[in-house]
């Protein structure tokens, strides 16, 4: 776990972080640790803000609805991501098997 | 019966358009209610929302998210929160509630404008659920603190505020009605979804549950971050209509229109939200600075998402990352100096361990803001209260409608930014204020701000009486020192340890 630190003002906008922001549960957990299986060559960043858990890494991130299951240990359908899902950085893509947050370009 | 995938039939189901027969496209979609600028329906029907949902699955989980939030509310219930909280921490909810809940109605009849008058199907699909969306929010925020008002008269605000010509509901009913109740389907859409949703709204009800969750406030903490879930789906409405007016030579007009959405929700924020974090939230308690959480939501997440989208950043960037160092410690000084003009008590939120952390965030606040509340902390210390009461009016922002005011200190920098439009003068406190106003002046033109109306005889008699009276707060609800003044006493006692 890291909790990086937020950059000066006029270079904050250049960064390519996505991924959801999710209310604290046990949801966000199984989302978080979705994340880390799902993506495995990227490095998966969480920030703790007590209501809400940050999980952010570079450009693009996949979260499939099998590994959530997983980790949950039960059946989910993807979107009831939406009970806890209460912001995400980049673009947001929702498919039955899997939701993907993206930048479509690189700063 | 084979059931088919969501996705299979998704397009199929919501593809509602059709060919009007026996009336004109226009008269179907009136382009003062649609706002299409002229963009040909089969461009609209390229509209594809990202954040899919239907209605069967909307309702099971919307079902859901409510019995989660009333059920925490249920459990706490006995938790003596009211009882056991800081009074600064039920400022931050009376302010909350009072400026929050009726203005969610106003946000769902602009999404039912969308649901409407939207020309892409996606659009009114989205919109469909996101009108429902507000009606759940102006229930929840009006339910939740209806519970307090039998104990504290101000919590009746969560109600009352948007009935009344109080001046912070002045300027909150100016703003939203700017862009929720006065504008078509595709303005509404890049001013509230885009702007203010995927924006701002994540300051105060993810930043704010923060300090909530923090402050042990889990009642509330809960509520607004489940608000913010239907934000989060809903919001996507503006995404794919940048995309759509990009394509079709429309850039300029969706990004004016978001600049000014950006523009006037960051003034409101600097009152509303900017006090809440650095003064009202007891210290600590304070997850991040209202700086911090505005960077990491407005320029971290928010900005980046614009750029993506192929928008610019706004015209007037610069001047809000500077505005972000001051702008809200002169809102907080003047709704503190002007307490008995709130719905609730304000704290003040300059003990020494307060002025101490705010120096660390805001490096030079002592030097600046501090020495006006050193004036006041020496006024309440010698017993002069009157002293820490105004005896004039501010002069306000024809467009914020908040008081024009700057970094105090040697490089006093507060300007008006004036303008004569047939044969009235206005007064800005920005040139982003300034410059909204000249985007369409007959919009704005007849509005009277408040000292405007005081100036043109309408608050008798003209004096603060006269002013309580007009802005409907009543004995009991009439704001004063959150902590009454409790703070003073402690640098009382420890100017006496010090010398002694």
């Amino acid at each position: 776990m890291t909790s990086p630190s937020i950059p000066p003002a006029h270079d904050a906008v250049m960064n390519n972080k996505v991924g959801p922001v999710m209310r604290q549960g046990e949801l966000a957990q199984a989302v978080f640790e979705a994340a880390e299986v799902d993506n495995p060559d990227k490095i998966i960043t969480i920030e703790d803000k007590v209501a809400y858990l940050r999980i952010q890494t570079d450009d693009e991130m996949i979260i499939k609805r099998q590994t959530i299951e997983e980790m949950l240990g039960r059946s989910f359908n993807m979107n009831e991501i939406e009970l806890d899902l209460a912001s995400f950085s980049g673009r947001i893509d929702t498919q039955v098997d899997y939701i993907r947050f993206y930048h479509a370009k690189h700063l | 019966m084979a059931n088919l995938g969501r996705l299979d039939w998704y397009d199929l189901a919501r593809t509602t358009n059709w060919t009007p027969t026996y009336v004109q496209e226009d008269e179907l979609f009136p382009p003062q209610m649609s706002g299409s600028m002229g963009i040909p329906m089969p461009a609209w029907e390229s509209y594809d929302e990202p954040y899919k949902q239907t209605y069967p699955e909307y309702v099971r989980i919307q079902r859901e998210k409510d019995a989660g939030a009333y059920s925490v509310k249920a459990a706490l219930e006995r938790s003596k929160m009211f009882e056991n909280a800081d009074p600064g921490w039920l400022s931050v909810l009376k302010a909350h509630f009072g400026a929050i809940a009726r203005a969610e109605y106003s946000a769902s009849t602009a999404e039912a404008r969308m649901a409407r008058f939207g020309k892409a199907p996606g659009m009114r699909n989205m919109a469909t659920m996101g009108m429902l969306d507000e009606i759940r929010h102006g229930q929840i925020q009006l339910f939740f603190p209806h519970e307090h008002c039998a104990k504290d008269r101000q919590f009746d605000w969560a109600h009352k505020a948007y009935d009344t010509n109080e001046w912070a509901i002045l300027a909150s009913r100016h703003m939203f009605d700017d862009m929720m109740t006065t504008r078509g389907a595709v303005d509404v859409a890049l001013m509230l979804t885009f702007a203010f949703e995927t924006g701002f709204t994540n300051m105060q009800f993810l930043g704010l549950a923060a300090d909530a969750a923090e402050a042990g406030d889990w009642t509330f903490s809960n509520l607004i971050s489940s608000v913010q879930t239907d934000e989060s789906r809903h919001a996507q409405i503006g995404g794919p209509l940048v995309a759509i007016l990009i394509e079709n030579g429309k850039k300029a007009e969706a990004q004016k229109m978001v600049d000014i959405g950006i523009w006037r929700a960051w003034k409101l924020f600097s009152v509303l939200t900017g006090p809440m974090m650095d003064y009202y939230t007891p210290l600590e308690h304070r997850k991040q600075s209202f700086k911090e959480f505005m960077l990491e939501w407005i320029v971290v997440q928010f900005e980046r998402s614009l750029i993506d989208l192929g928008l610019d950043k706004p015209w007037f960037w610069d001047q809000f990352l500077e505005e972000l160092d001051y702008q809200h410690h002169g809102m907080h000084l003047g709704v503190w100096f002007w307490r008995p003009t709130v719905w609730w008590n304000p704290a003040a939120g300059v003990s020494a361990e307060e002025r101490a952390w705010l120096e660390e965030k805001y490096p030079g606040w002592n030097a600046t803001w501090g020495t006006n509340w050193d004036v006041i902390t020496d006024n309440l210390l010698a017993g002069k209260k009157e002293l820490s009461y105004p005896e004039t009016l501010p002069v306000v922002c024809n467009m914020c409608q908040l008081p024009i005011n700057a970094t105090p200190g040697p490089a006093w920098k507060v300007r008006d930014f004036p303008l004569e439009y047939k044969g009235r003068s206005y007064h800005f406190c920005s040139e982003g204020c300034q410059w909204c106003f000249k985007q369409e002046p007959e919009r704005y033109a007849g509005h009277l701000s408040l000292i405007d109306r005081f100036l043109a005889g309408m608050v008798q008699p003209m004096n603060l009486a006269g002013g309580l009276k007009y802005m409907s707060l009543e004995p009991g609800e009439i704001g004063d020192d959150a902590h009454n003044y409790a703070w003073v006493e402690k640098i009382r006692t420890d100017r006496q340890k010090d010398a002694a």
